[in-house]
């Protein structure tokens, strides 16, 4: 909790449990969300994509945030349970005997999320039992087992052989349907009296993702603040404390691979719909670190942490591929032998992100949202930086 | 007054063969301040674990409210109502007071998974009522209204002690272990712990039965109602505090034997 302006005094409890506690955050943040329904019009084209990337990661990493940071189990395998999602989710739309009322009114892609999401939370409950009895370094090594058992065994060798279709596969235009709406494809939309309105496809990929990222996370930040977020936080700081106030910790951590693995498979449902194909070389071990990367650079145990983090990593590997892009266009030209070095570099975009990971972890451990939290503070206690006692 | 709460029945735990409680019995009535004195290395901690369930000793039963115990795990006998703070603190650090003292409520707050997540309604109003006792009856109790929010790791030792007995309280029990609550905290931090058990001893509303593990005799000959003595694992003497103070083997045991006695002390 950050530091609250001079003056603001609460009256009751209810007040100060309020997510948006005073005047201000409550403007700030209707800003915001009117901010983000706009952003399709407010950003170039190409860059919609690039912000649907981004809460791809989000809806991914919210299960590692959960699980490392929230209940301190480390995990290296969360592809898996993204991949396991995505997998569901395709098949389900594609090879269930769908009743014609469902697939005309949309409702088959929805309910196939919901299910990737249990499905993916079964699975992750299946990996997360060792937990019960291993902690910390060993425990990295069962999620790493998840992932290869899951991507390159399970998934390649058995799942993707349903169907015939080969180890990846296509998602028609026109199977992803949510109420009236085709996920994929660019298609005007009859809005009655606010007349029709045209959507291409990355815009409505794009509002179907800020959905599911502010519903995940709302589901989330509820969650941290009442008993079952509470007890994972418990386990995470001490466990042995936690299991003498009464938390059953082997239930509780088994809950937080449940819920862990329920958003990787929205995320995985997700993402399958928003590039219409599956393909176990997008859920691959270097998944589950970028994300664990993501929430190191964002801030462990933080919701808005693992916000930046997505935003920062998307972001900077966008903006660097793009440049490295214009560079070597503009240095072919006048160099050819140094545009063609630079065309190398393009490939070695992910050794910014470890390098990013490595200064973060050296500079500022706490992440993003540190920062962040010392800038509100900054300029909510302006010009008096002293503190009183309480939040 | 003479109704048992916690019964121990020849408990014996050994590591590896190292014997660390041989043969231990005693009985805790309800309402009194039960005190377990010894020698460092006595196994003073040892039982402790054992009543609470995070060591599982080899042979012998535990009996808490006339059920079998023995078996249970810890947070199973927490939900029973038995609650304890530690010897080294075991706060949660990165909460805050204010949350490391609402998970001591865990179990009284029954929303579930679904109903978190939406935090409208029904376990809203659960936590603000939980934040109404937490608030009125343990912060106003244990006077830390002033550091409720702060992170806990970040605190003073005393403090630290001082919520982690909130913490046990907040789960409302009928026997709390207190594992040296006294240690390492100056003479007004004594002071005012020694009131706040006593308090929670006393007082109508709490009426909490304390078991207490202690160094400081002064503290523990002036709360205890009877005080057992172990050494080396086996207990030596029970009774009032007057008797066990003039028990021979117990002052054989705190001070040595007679000749060494002038040696010993300052």
């Amino acid at each position: 909790m950050s530091y609250l302006p001079c003056g603001t005094y609460f009256e009751s409890y209810l007040e100060e449990q309020k997510w948006w506690r005073t005047p201000f955050i409550k403007g700030k943040m209707i800003l915001m969300l009117v901010l983000l329904v706009a952003l399709p019009w407010l950003i170039p084209k190409d860059w919609v994509s690039v912000v649907c990337n981004v809460n791809y990661y989000i809806l991914a990493a919210l299960g590692v945030q959960l699980l490392i940071g929230y209940c301190g189990q480390i995990t290296l395998g969360h592809a898996a349970f993204v991949a396991v999602g995505a997998y569901c989710s395709a098949m389900m739309v594609l090879f269930l005997p769908w009743p014609g009322f469902m697939v005309e009114n949309g409702l088959a892609y929805p309910l196939s999320v919901l299910c990737a999401g249990f499905m993916a939370g079964f699975w992750s409950v299946l990996f997360g039992l060792p937990s019960a009895r291993v902690k910390g370094f060993y425990l990295i090594m069962t999620t790493m087992a998840a992932q290869f058992i899951t991507v390159p065994l399970v998934i390649t060798q058995y799942v993707s052989r349903i169907g015939g279709r080969g180890h990846y596969f296509q998602l028609p235009p026109g199977t992803i349907k949510i109420g009236p709406v085709e996920i994929g494809t660019d298609s005007a939309l009859d809005l009655g009296r606010l007349g029709i309105w045209d959507f291409d496809a990355d815009t409505k990929v794009y509002y179907w993702s800020l959905f599911l990222v502010l519903l995940c996370l709302l589901a989330m930040g509820n969650l941290v603040r009442s008993k079952v977020g509470r007890a994972w936080v418990a386990i995470r700081d001490n466990d042995i404390a936690a299991e003498t106030m009464g938390v059953d910790i082997i239930w509780y951590k088994l809950l937080a691979f449940f819920v862990a693995g329920f958003f990787a498979g929205i995320a995985g449902a997700f993402y399958a719909s928003s590039i219409a194909f599956v393909s176990p070389e997008h859920y691959g071990w270097e998944f589950s670190l970028i994300w664990v990367g993501v929430i190191l650079i964002g801030g462990v145990g933080s919701i808005q942490g693992l916000v930046f983090g997505s935003a920062f990593f998307v972001i900077i590997i966008e903006v660097l591929q793009r440049l490295l892009g214009y560079l070597s266009e503009g240095f072919e030209q006048s160099f050819p032998t140094l545009g063609v070095v630079l065309m190398k570099f393009v490939f070695f975009r992910d050794t910014a992100f470890g390098l990013a990971i490595i200064l973060f972890l050296i500079y500022e451990p706490n992440g993003l949202a540190y920062r962040y939290w010392q800038l509100k503070n900054y300029f909510n206690l302006w010009p008096f930086s002293y503190t009183g006692k309480g939040h | 007054m003479s109704e048992v709460i916690l019964e121990a029945r020849n408990i014996f735990l050994s590591f590896h063969g190292v014997a660390a409680l041989t043969d231990v019995s005693f009985r805790v009535n309800k309402g009194e301040i039960f005190s377990i004195i010894g020698p460092n290395g006595a196994g003073k901690t040892c039982m402790m674990n054992c009543i609470n369930g995070l060591y599982k000793p080899q042979k012998g039963k535990l009996f808490f409210k006339g059920k079998d115990i023995t078996g249970m795990p810890p947070h199973r006998r927490a939900t029973l109502g038995l609650s304890r703070t530690f010897q080294k603190i075991e706060l949660f650090g990165g909460m805050t007071v204010l949350d490391n003292i609402r998970l001591g409520r865990h179990m009284h707050i029954r929303t579930g998974l679904l109903a978190s997540s939406v935090y409208w309604g029904r376990n809203s109003r659960e936590e603000i009522t939980h934040r109404k006792f937490i608030e009125e009856e343990i912060i106003d109790l244990l006077e830390i209204e002033a550091v409720r929010g702060e992170v806990t790791g970040m605190l003073p030792y005393g403090l630290q002690k001082r919520i982690e007995l909130a913490r046990a309280l907040a789960l409302q029990p009928d026997v709390i272990l207190l594992d040296e609550p006294l240690a390492g905290l100056n003479l007004e931090e004594v002071e005012d712990m020694a009131r706040f058990i006593i308090d929670i001893n006393e007082d109508q509303r709490w009426k909490v039965t304390c078991v207490l593990v202690e160094h400081d005799m002064g503290v523990v000959m002036d709360l205890s109602d009877r005080v057992m003595t172990l050494n080396f694992g086996v207990k030596i003497a029970e009774g009032t505090p007057q008797e066990v103070q003039e028990n021979p083997e117990v002052i054989k045991a705190y001070l040595g034997e007679e000749e060494d006695l002038y040696a010993t002390r300052r």
